[in-house]
């Protein structure tokens, strides 16, 4: 081997420290990169092949009950390939000797082998159930502790049990894809229907177009006719939903999490950069000598430029032999975890050719890019500054022929002065680390936009963690009860409340109605779905956070307060203005009282009072649904309350349905944010790691540096200890500006942050709110880091003898 | 390499024939905080091919100032410095500086009173290094010539070594062997034995006389070791960036006194 390519070898891994500072800030970057590029791809592709796979409905529509002939009559509709009928209802569900109810919402099918719409994908046990055999979604293994071939018992409106065995587990990655809050699934036959006391008739069907499925006007047109030819021939359309073939419900809500995260991704990149930068600035600064001698017996500045350039490829190309595996497997485990969540499949492990090649390009091009300067500077050193080790000094300013100190300078020699004269004496070590802090002014500014960038982003996080919860808890105010209390029947109000009120620890009780309606556009076609909440008017159980008009009345007839939401299908829509919708087959024209902040994510909402929903369902004084306020709000105090009443309720011969405490689904849409959240904190912590080996690295550069000055100060009588403090004081203040600095630029990075999450969440911006809890962790956190950060150094500073440091070159 | 060439440039001093190295009126300004300071007022200076040249005056004379206006490594605020060899005049300081890299690889030797050697790269690596930069030699050859001028030299034995294994003498022999790498008719030296013992130092001295009787080199050597002077072919002296026209080298008294 040449020898200047032996040199380069030998600078590689003479300081093996160095070399892994720069290998793993590289690496750290295309680390985050692959995972998150990899991870998008594989879950573009294969969220949408696997949606796509099981033939998905075009559309759905929930109805009253109806027969074969209407959906023949279906079938048989302009535009329609195919239609299939199902039964849905929920049942409540358990393991035989446990106590635990768990609701299934169960299909049943006409046919199993059959079946072309909405596919199940056989994954243990049977393929079809027979007469009394149930097939379970793989995700309701998660609620009940039962295999194939295990017993579970069902419970009846009128409160008996009839037990049926497990014929097998499939999945069914279309029903249910766009909540991930719905109940989990269960699969019978329509011969099963009657043992489970319900009618063999439809209440659903699925419709796939038979143009293209991935046009949503010509699917809206389709099914726009089809309901038109249902509603005339009598049939009742309760709710209308429409989806794409080869596009995930949630596919764009996945994309936009994966979106914020791609741009945490690049932030590291951008901050891992500066770091390499700084190093390489320092590897060159130690390398002046051998520059100087290079060139001296006749390196040209090319022959520099290529030795230098070729070491920073090896860098990179370390550092990619180290990321591009882990890279790869982080992308695949990030990809399958998203997959489980949203009950999808993956199609198996591979290398995606897209994130390897960005990683590649990554791993190259950002240290080459971060080196250039550097590199660029040594190569045109001339002999004579080099030998003489010239630039690894400061550049005293010189002005009309004098010396002058920078004005920092100045102004750190003047504060120290005012503070003596006012007795306030810093100690001499301190005052050298002070001024060694601010020695290097480019490289403390690559590491204080490192740390601060580390820590800004790490502080946001946790806002933005309680901006999330804070909106929770905001959307809590809409679900005040800690008891729901579902019926199979209508029950008076009077009786339900004597009934309720007669239970330990229950303060309040009152009954709600709901109404489906479907909002139409000028031509009567249905654009939206929206579910209308009838509380009593004056109920205590809703607090909106109304964005204009007012609440409900009890007097308001046809009127309606709406989420924000619905600005999206009419654009500019205001507290006053009326609306076409559609209510139990009825077309009717509503008027918007006011506007409330909501989640849009599970469709729109709508209150409208009870006093009139009731009239209008002919409910008066009657419902089949309640809420229940007890005297304690915690969860634990309202699962047992739920399961108090249920028991308490069905001896008395009430035909409860559900039983379930309030927060119940707050907890689990808290529960997902909280997924979320932990992927942005290990962004966050990525970019601390960045940080703070930015930190170690211009420590290290600082220490290594100064060991002529360290040899004096031991010479003059400083010890190791008075040495190490000196070090770690400098780390410390770094850590402490960054901090200061994190503070401030924390303000706008939580906005930005909350802004993008919660439009891809919530699909509207929030209030955002800040919590002292990420500002005392990251604190905590950076004065723990400037300190380890600074102690190897240090205690390298210790180590050494006067004769080595006054000798050091 | 074979033996004989490395006794190639062998002495060329003809009398009437254009000196080798011309330095024109040079003159080195250096702007400080403390005003401008001349370091060489208008230097005028001829060395002939196989002088050995000794250049004394005390610290801050601008002994060293002037070896680097002959080697290209400073720049100078007036003059002209004229190298002659192989047949073409160069005017060092109208090159580029990758020019002059290239020019002083193939025309230069430089040695220092602090070796320069490169700490990673064993003594052989060390001396093909300008080879290999140079380009003059296919990398056999180089390994070749870098162990036959360890062998002048007198420490092939050490080849595959590091620089940190061996005394600063032996190191100076490495610098040396590294300055011949690439066979160049000027050898320039900068207090060569400056941080050696006497009897270390007096032994440098010898590789350096060697190398001007036997192969004819062209040896530019600054020192402040009056001493030394006689044994030069010729001594100058510099005092506050002027030659001192004047100087005569005091006779040598009995025996070689190094420092």
């Amino acid at each position: 081997m040449k020898p200047r390519w032996r040199k380069v070898l030998h600078d590689l891994i003479d300081n093996i420290g160095r070399t892994l500072l720069v290998v793993f800030s590289i690496a750290v970057g295309v680390f985050s990169i692959g995972v998150i590029a990899g991870a998008y791809q594989i879950i573009s592709n294969d969220m949408s092949v696997s949606y796509s796979a099981n033939n998905p409905s075009n559309i759905e529509f929930r109805m009253t009950n109806f027969d074969e002939n209407v959906l023949t009559s279906i079938h048989n509709q302009r535009g329609v390939k195919d239609a299939e009928g199902r039964r849905v209802f929920n049942m409540r569900v358990r393991v035989p000797g446990t106590e635990k109810w768990t609701t299934l919402d169960m299909v049943a099918f006409e046919s199993f082998e059959k079946n072309a719409i909405n596919l199940l994908t056989p994954i243990e046990g049977a393929v079809e159930p027979g007469k009394r055999q149930v097939l379970l979604e793989k995700g309701a293994l998660d609620h009940l502790d039962v295999g194939v071939g295990g017993l579970l018992e069902f419970q009846l409106p009128d409160g008996s049990t009839k037990t049926m065995p497990v014929a097998g587990i499939v999945q069914d990655t279309a029903a249910g894809a766009a909540d991930f809050l719905a109940s989990p699934f269960g699969y019978i036959t329509m011969d099963t229907l009657q043992y489970m006391g319900q009618p063999k008739l439809y209440n659903r069907v699925y419709i796939t177009v038979a143009d293209d499925g991935d046009d949503i006007l010509h699917i809206r047109e389709v099914g726009g006719v089809v309901k038109d030819k249902l509603e005339k021939s009598g049939n009742v359309i309760l709710r209308t939903r429409f989806s794409l073939t080869h596009e995930h419900p949630l596919a764009s809500t996945v994309n936009a999490i994966l979106g914020i995260l791609l741009a945490l991704g690049i932030l590291i990149v951008f901050l891992s950069s500066s770091l390499i930068a700084n190093t390489l600035n320092a590897l060159l600064n130690q390398h002046l000598r051998h520059i100087g001698v290079i060139k001296l017996v006749g390196g040209q500045r090319k022959q520099v430029f290529r030795m230098y350039i070729t070491l920073i490829m090896a860098f990179g190309v370390i550092a990619l032999a180290i990321a591009v595996p882990f890279g790869g497997i982080g992308a695949y485990a990030l990809a399958e975890f998203i997959a489980v969540k949203l009950n999808f499949n993956l199609l198996g492990y591979r290398i995606v050719p897209m994130a390897f090649f960005v990683q590649i390009a990554v791993g190259l091009f950002v240290p080459l890019v971060a080196g250039l300067a550097p590199v660029i500077n040594g190569s045109r050193i001339t002999v004579l500054r080099a030998l003489s080790g010239d630039l690894a000094e400061e550049k005293v300013q010189i002005k009309d022929g004098e010396k002058r100190l920078s004005w920092f300078d100045w102004m750190q020699v003047k504060v120290t002065h005012l503070l003596a004269l006012r007795g306030i004496h810093i100690p001499r070590p301190f005052v050298i680390s002070l001024r060694n802090t601010f020695r290097r002014k480019s490289r403390l500014m690559l590491t204080l936009f490192t740390l601060t960038m580390g820590g800004a982003i790490f502080i946001s996080v946790f806002n933005v963690r309680v901006t999330l919860h804070d909106y929770i808890n905001q959307i809590g105010k809409y679900f005040r009860a800690d008891v729901t209390l579902d019926f199979d029947q209508p029950y008076r109000l009077r009786e339900i409340e004597n009934a309720v009120m007669s239970v330990d620890g229950v303060t309040h009780v009152e009954g709600w109605q709901f109404l489906s309606g479907e909002l139409l556009d000028d031509h009567e076609n249905v654009i939206e779905n929206i579910t209308l909440l009838s509380p009593p008017a004056d109920s205590t159980l809703v607090q909106p956070i109304l964005i204009e008009g007012r609440w409900m009345r009890p007097d308001d007839v046809r009127k309606m307060a709406v989420s924000e939401g619905l600005r999206k299908t009419y654009p500019g829509l205001k507290a006053g203005d009326y609306i076409k919708m559609r209510v139990d087959g009825r077309d009717e024209i509503w008027q918007v009282i006011g506007l409330f902040k909501f989640v849009d994510q599970e469709g729109l909402l709508g209150y409208t009072p009870f006093e009139y929903v009731s009239e209008m369902n002919n409910l008066a004084n009657r419902s089949f649904s309640y809420r229940v306020v007890t005297e304690s709000h915690e969860r634990a105090y309202q699962d047992a309350k739920a399961e108090e009443l249920d028991k308490y309720l069905r001896d008395k011969g009430f035909k409860v349905r559900v039983a379930q405490a309030g927060s119940a689904s707050l907890d689990t849409a808290v529960e997902s944010l909280d997924i979320l959240v932990v992927f942005l904190l290990i962004m966050a912590i990525l970019t601390a790691i960045v940080g703070s080996m930015g930190l170690a690295g211009t420590m290290g550069m600082n220490v290594l540096e100064r060991t002529r000055e360290i040899g004096i100060t031991r010479a003059i009588g400083a010890d190791d200890r008075a040495r190490i403090r000196t070090v770690i004081a400098e780390g410390v203040v770094i850590g402490l500006i960054s901090f200061a600095l994190a503070i401030v630029l924390s303000v706008p990075f939580t906005y930005g942050l909350s802004y993008i999450v919660s439009s891809a969440v919530f699909q509207t911006p929030i209030a955002v709110v800040f919590t002292y809890l990420g500002y005392a962790i990251w604190l905590g956190l950076v004065l723990a880091l400037s300190t380890v950060a600074s102690i190897l150094p240090a205690r390298n500073a210790a180590r050494l003898t006067i004769r080595e440091v006054l000798a050091y070159e | 390499m074979p033996a004989s060439r490395l006794g190639q440039s062998k002495n060329n001093l003809q009398a009437g024939s254009p000196p080798l190295i011309e330095l024109r009126n040079v003159v080195k300004v250096y702007s400080t905080a403390a005003g401008d300071f001349s370091a060489l007022k208008g230097i005028n200076m001829q060395i002939g091919a196989g002088e050995f040249v000794g250049i004394v005056g005390k610290s801050g004379a601008g002994k060293s100032t002037l070896l680097n206006m002959i080697t290209g490594v400073d720049t100078l605020t007036s003059g002209e410095v004229i190298v002659r060899s192989n047949g073409s005049s160069v005017s060092v300081h109208k090159m580029s500086e990758d020019e002059i890299a290239l020019w002083r690889g193939k025309t230069l030797g430089v040695v220092f009173q602090s070796f320069q050697l490169l700490p990673m790269l064993t003594l052989v690596e060390n001396i093909t290094l300008p080879m290999d930069l140079v380009g003059n030699f296919n990398p056999r050859q180089s390994r070749e010539r870098a162990l036959e001028l360890l062998r002048l030299v007198e420490i092939e034995e050490h080849a595959d070594k590091l620089p940190a294994f061996i005394s600063g003498g032996q190191q100076q022999r490495v610098a040396i062997a590294r300055a011949l790498a690439n066979d160049p008719p000027v050898l320039v030296a900068d207090e060569p034995t400056g941080s050696l013992d006497s009897v270390t130092a007096d032994h440098i001295f010898e590789v350096f006389e060697h190398l001007v009787t036997d192969q004819g080199k062209t040896i530019v050597m600054v020192t402040h070791d009056q001493s030394l002077m006689p044994r030069f072919s010729r001594a100058m002296r510099i005092v506050d960036g002027e030659l001192d026209t004047a100087y005569e080298p005091e006779p040598q008294s009995s025996g070689r006194q190094m420092k």
